[in-house]
Order: C-alpha cells, then sequence, then structure tokens
C-alpha cells in the first residue's frame, strides 16, 4: 500500500504539476500573446534552439536563483523566510486527494487513482486552502513595509470572505452527489441523465417516450449540468482565492507595488509566482472533478468502455487502455479549465477592492445560500432522481 | 459593434453621454464576460491555427532587430555633427548650441583655419549622450545646419566613457542626413510664411 502512494504521489508531482506548473509561465506568456496579436516569448535560446520560447521559464529559474534574496532591513527574519514556504507548499499538497482517473480493478486487486482516497476529501482542500492564507499574511506582516502591510490586510480580508462563499457555493454540490469523497463524485459523474426525465417524477404515470434517452436528449451526469450556477459562483470564488487578476486586488500593482511580496526577491518572489501558477493547476483539477465530471469520458461509462473493448484485447489490456483514455481525458479537461482561467486573467478589468468585497457579500453569498435551499427543494421534490 | 464615427462639424456640440446605465444582462456580469471571451478566443484560435498552418494570422509583431521600422522624418534620435564632403564638420564653432543645451552636454573648443572659407572650427566638439535628452534644441539654436537630430537612437553602452561622444564619432556626411535637412528646411520655410502656414 505504501508503495502504491508513493508511486500515485510521484507521478502527481512528476507528470500533473510538474508538466503543467513550470510550463504556466510560458503559457500566460503565450497566451496573452496570441490572444492579442502579438507573438510572444520566443527569445530565450540554448545554441540556438527556441521552442516556441519554452526555454523561458527555465531562463526565469536561472535568474531567480542567481539572484540576490534580500531580507529587508528590520524584518522578523524567520516569518519572512517561511512566508513563502507555507504559501507554496499548500498548493503542491492540495493535489492530493484530487482523481486523476478512476477505480480499476487487476485481478484481485483494486486500485483507486487518487492518493488520499479520504472521506473528508474535500473539505481537506478547503482546509488546505485557508493555511495558504497564512503564508500571505505572513509574508506581508513580517516585511517591515507599508506596501505589504496593505496588500496583507486586503489579501486576508478577500481570501477569508471568499473561503466562505466557496464554502457555501459548492454544498449544492455535496448534496446531489451525496458524498466529500472527490473520487466518490467522478464515479457519481461517470454517467448520464435525461434532461427531460424530471417530469416523469413530477407528473405521475408519464412515461416519456424512448428517443427521448436517445444521444442528444441524454447529458452527462456532469456537475455543470446538475449545478450551473454552482460552478459559475464556485469557479469565481476560487479565482479570487488566488489572488490572480482580476481579483489582484492584494497584489494591486497600480495601487501597492507588489502587495504582500513587495519586499521579496529571487527564488522566494519566485516561490509566490510558482504558488500561483500551481494553484492555477490545483483549481483546473478541482473544477474539473467537482463539475467537469473528473476523468469520465462524456457518454461513455467505465463499465461499457470496458465491455466493448475487452473481446478484442482481453481485459487486463482493456482496462490499462481505460486507464490511460481517463488520464488524457482528466488531462484535456484540466488543460481547458486552465485555458479559460488565463483567458479570463487577460480579458477582464480589475475589481476595485470594494467591488471585490460587493461581489463577495452581496452576489456570491445570497446566491449560493438560494442555490442551497432550491438544490434541496428541488431534491425533495424529485426523490433521488436528480 | 462600433457606432458609426462621428462627424465633427464646426460649431456642433457632441453630447457625451457619462453615465450609461448598464442593462440587466450587463449587470449579470457573466453574459458580458462570455461575450469578451467571444472576442478573445476568436483571435485566440485564429491566431494558433495561424501559427500552425501560416496563414490568416493577425499579428502585426515587428521583430525588433532584425526587422525595423522606418522613423518618421520628424523624429528626434541622437545629435550628430554634419560633416562635408571633405570630412571636415560644417560647424563653425560658433557656440549657440553649446548656449542653448538645457543639461550642457555639449563642450566646445573652438579654432581658427588658416586655409578654408570658413575661418572658424571646432577643435573639440564632444557631447555627453547620457545627459543629452534628445530635446533638439541645439539643432534649432545651429545657424549653419550643422548639428542636426539623426534617427539614431541605439547608443546604450556598458560604461559612462562610452557615452561620452567626440568630434569623430559624431561626425556624420551630409548625404545620409538629407532626409532630416529637407524636413528643417521644409519646417523653417513654414514657420517664416505664417500667411501661408497657418491656414
Amino acid at each position: 500500500m505504501p508503495v502504491e502512494v508513493i508511486v500515485k504521489t510521484l507521478f502527481i508531482l512528476i507528470v500533473v504539476i510538474g508538466a503543467l506548473a513550470p510550463v504556466m509561465t510560458w503559457t500566460e506568456r503565450k497566451q496573452s500573446a496570441v490572444m492579442q496579436d502579438r507573438i510572444g516569448a520566443n527569445r530565450a535560446d540554448l545554441g540556438g534552439i527556441t521552442v516556441l520560447g519554452l526555454l523561458h521559464p527555465l531562463a526565469d529559474v536561472v535568474k531567480l536563483l542567481t539572484k540576490e534574496d534580500v531580507v529587508p532591513l528590520g524584518a522578523n527574519r524567520i516569518m519572512h523566510l517561511l512566508a513563502p514556504l507555507i504559501a507554496a507548499v499548500p498548493a503542491v499538497i492540495a493535489y492530493g486527494v484530487i482523481p486523476f482517473a478512476g477505480v480499476y480493478t487487476f485481478g484481485q486487486d483494486t486500485i483507486s487513482m487518487v492518493v488520499s482516497n479520504a472521506d473528508w476529501g474535500l473539505l481537506y482542500i478547503f482546509a488546505i486552502g485557508s493555511i495558504a492564507t497564512y503564508g500571505t499574511v505572513m509574508a506581508g506582516w513580517s516585511s517591515n513595509s507599508n506596501w505589504s502591510l496593505l496588500g496583507a490586510m486586503r489579501a486576508s480580508a478577500q481570501m477569508i470572505s471568499y473561503e466562505v462563499t466557496m464554502g457555501l457555493s459548492v454544498v449544492g454540490i455535496f448534496m446531489v452527489f451525496g458524498t466529500l469523497q472527490l473520487q466518490t463524485m467522478a464515479i457519481e459523474q461517470d454517467a448520464t441523465f435525461r434532461i427531460l426525465g424530471f417530469l416523469e417524477y413530477l407528473i405521475p404515470g408519464l412515461q416519456l417516450p424512448a428517443f427521448l434517452s436517445a444521444f442528444p436528449f441524454v447529458l452527462p451526469k456532469w456537475g455543470i449540468f446538475l449545478q450551473p450556477l454552482g460552478f459559475l459562483m464556485f469557479l469565481a470564488t476560487i479565482m479570487a482565492e488566488n489572488k490572480r487578476p482580476p481579483f489582484d486586488v492584494p497584489e494591486g500593482e497600480s495601487e501597492i507595488i507588489a502587495g504582500y511580496f513587495t519586499e521579496y526577491s529571487g527564488m522566494r518572489f519566485g516561490l509566490f509566482f510558482m504558488a500561483e501558477f500551481i494553484e492555477v493547476v490545483v483549481i483546473a483539477g478541482l473544477v474539473t472533478t467537482l463539475f467537469l465530471g473528473g476523468w469520465t469520458i462524456p457518454w461513455v461509462s467505465t463499465a461499457d468502455f470496458i465491455g466493448v473493448v475487452t473481446p478484442a484485447l482481453g481485459e487486463g489490456v482493456a482496462t490499462g487502455l481505460c486507464v490511460i483514455v481517463h488520464f488524457l481525458m482528466f488531462m484535456t479537461k484540466v488543460v481547458v479549465m486552465i485555458w479559460l482561467q488565463m483567458s479570463l486573467r487577460w480579458g477582464l478589468p480589475r475589481f476595485r477592492y470594494d467591488h471585490v468585497m460587493d461581489l463577495c457579500w452581496k452576489g456570491i453569498l445570497p446566491l449560493s445560500i438560494a442555490n442551497i435551499f432550491v438544490t434541496g427543494a428541488l431534491l425533495l421534490l424529485l426523490g433521488d432522481a436528480s | 459593434m462600433f457606432h458609426a464615427i462621428v462627424r465633427v462639424v464646426p460649431g456642433s456640440v457632441i453630447k457625451v453621454r457619462r453615465e450609461e446605465k448598464l442593462g440587466f444582462l450587463e449587470r449579470l456580469y457573466v453574459p458580458a464576460i462570455a461575450k469578451g471571451l467571444r472576442v478573445t478566443s476568436r483571435h485566440f484560435f485564429r491566431n494558433l491555427r495561424g501559427f500552425v498552418t501560416g496563414k490568416r494570422r493577425t499579428d502585426f509583431v515587428v521583430q525588433y532587430p532584425e526587422e525595423r521600422v522606418d522613423y518618421a522624418d520628424a523624429f528626434r534620435g541622437m545629435p550628430v555633427l554634419v560633416a562635408l564632403e571633405s570630412g571636415e564638420p560644417r560647424c563653425v564653432a560658433c557656440g549657440l548650441c553649446e548656449f542653448a543645451c538645457p543639461t550642457d552636454c555639449i563642450t566646445i573648443v573652438p579654432g581658427e583655419t588658416e586655409t578654408a572659407r570658413i575661418e572658424r572650427h571646432p577643435e573639440v566638439f564632444d557631447i555627453d549622450m547620457s545627459r543629452c535628452m534628445f530635446c533638439g534644441l541645439c539643432e534649432e539654436a545651429c545657424p549653419e545646419e550643422a548639428i542636426v537630430m539623426s534617427r539614431e537612437v541605439e547608443i546604450a553602452a556598458y560604461r559612462r566613457d562610452d557615452m561620452y561622444f567626440r568630434k569623430q564619432d559624431l561626425l556624420v556626411p551630409e548625404a545620409l542626413l538629407k532626409r532630416r535637412l529637407d524636413f528643417l528646411r521644409g519646417e523653417y520655410r513654414r514657420a517664416s510664411e505664417p500667411a501661408e502656414a497657418g491656414e
């Protein structure tokens, strides 16, 4: 068992986060460039090889590592040095409960493709997310700088407010799937539902015609279709939690230099950035799992897939193939979500500070509470149909 | 999406609506975001396809060190001295530019010329480019069209001393500065005929 956990952890660190997070600086530059009719970073070269500018992350790291690491005069040295770690580590370990493929049976062994199949999966992510706030606040508080302190104050206000709404906006999903375990949630979404199926429950004795159970009238049972409002609210709140534009008031480049990490230099500054980029990947994974069906293939359930492929290749190979397809499916959805986040980051003007708070307390919070009640009422009305 | 371009008629008053009321859909925010995403994604995917297939890309980037755009004639780069065909500066070391310079970056030491038609020439004519701000007042002050602003701006150096330009570094043949000189003559002509230049 421990071996299995270590292998899965390494797999996530190397393939999921390792492949996506460092490239994120490149993605951000390149995507913004392409959507703004520019070309983007393409100059870093190693012996004449530029590979579409993919060497820029490498150049960044070399630059950041060779820069002087300044601790400002009057700063609390220990806190100052510790803060970037506290900001960056939660981002990485949050991935531990996000499933990157389903549950498979190989002979006698059942393997669930998630590092920790804990019952409290989603709560763990919220808890870990709150720890990241400490990193931010510590960084600002210990820097002995007014800009940092202002940034930290804003960050703490914004992140704590949005944590509340983030929690409330996914309660609908808990209710629909009846679980906090992300793997179970993904398995629940490995199915389809009839768009008009609820009519059968509302009108007793009504039998829907058979064509309504066929392809165009059937949707994958994904969170986004069951909780569209929840999806929008969750995406907004979790993006605000990540402090990237358009919710970048804690950094507020135009107002308070760089906010809570004004006084950081070298790789410690880089760590804050890495934390943000890893969080982008984590958010993409989390939203994928909660709302986009995780690793599931739309309209094709795991049993169907293995059932179809087994006669041709045998069960072992079919399961193996299924793992690969599911993983690729998961990565595709993650990449789409990353693309969406980047597009929003580059497409939207930033919020003013009071607008951020208004959106949270006056907009999303009442809506999310309403969403909980409406979801509850519908669940009561429709029974187990959902 | 764009409104018709308002043709400005002299004397007409254009009312600008300062506080535009947002519609319900706009206040919902999400449809507005979707609208914006549509625009940016359209550019994104068109350019992405362009990068792969090589056609219909809409970027307009000039790959700077390899490609350049031509600066306008009115562009003020670093000041240079006009060199006559003999290689000597046209400058007569009158010192007006030195006097006009707001940053005191010009140093002139005049000398006497025995043979030539012009009796004075600069022994030393130095410009400290690390102080020069490309304002062009020297050019305006010069009665001889001897110092003009070139289109050269890439004068960055690693050491301060390298930013100190001597007479020999500043001399540029007149033929190369023809566009700037023609532009200047046009400007001076326009300034001297105000009645015509006004309209």
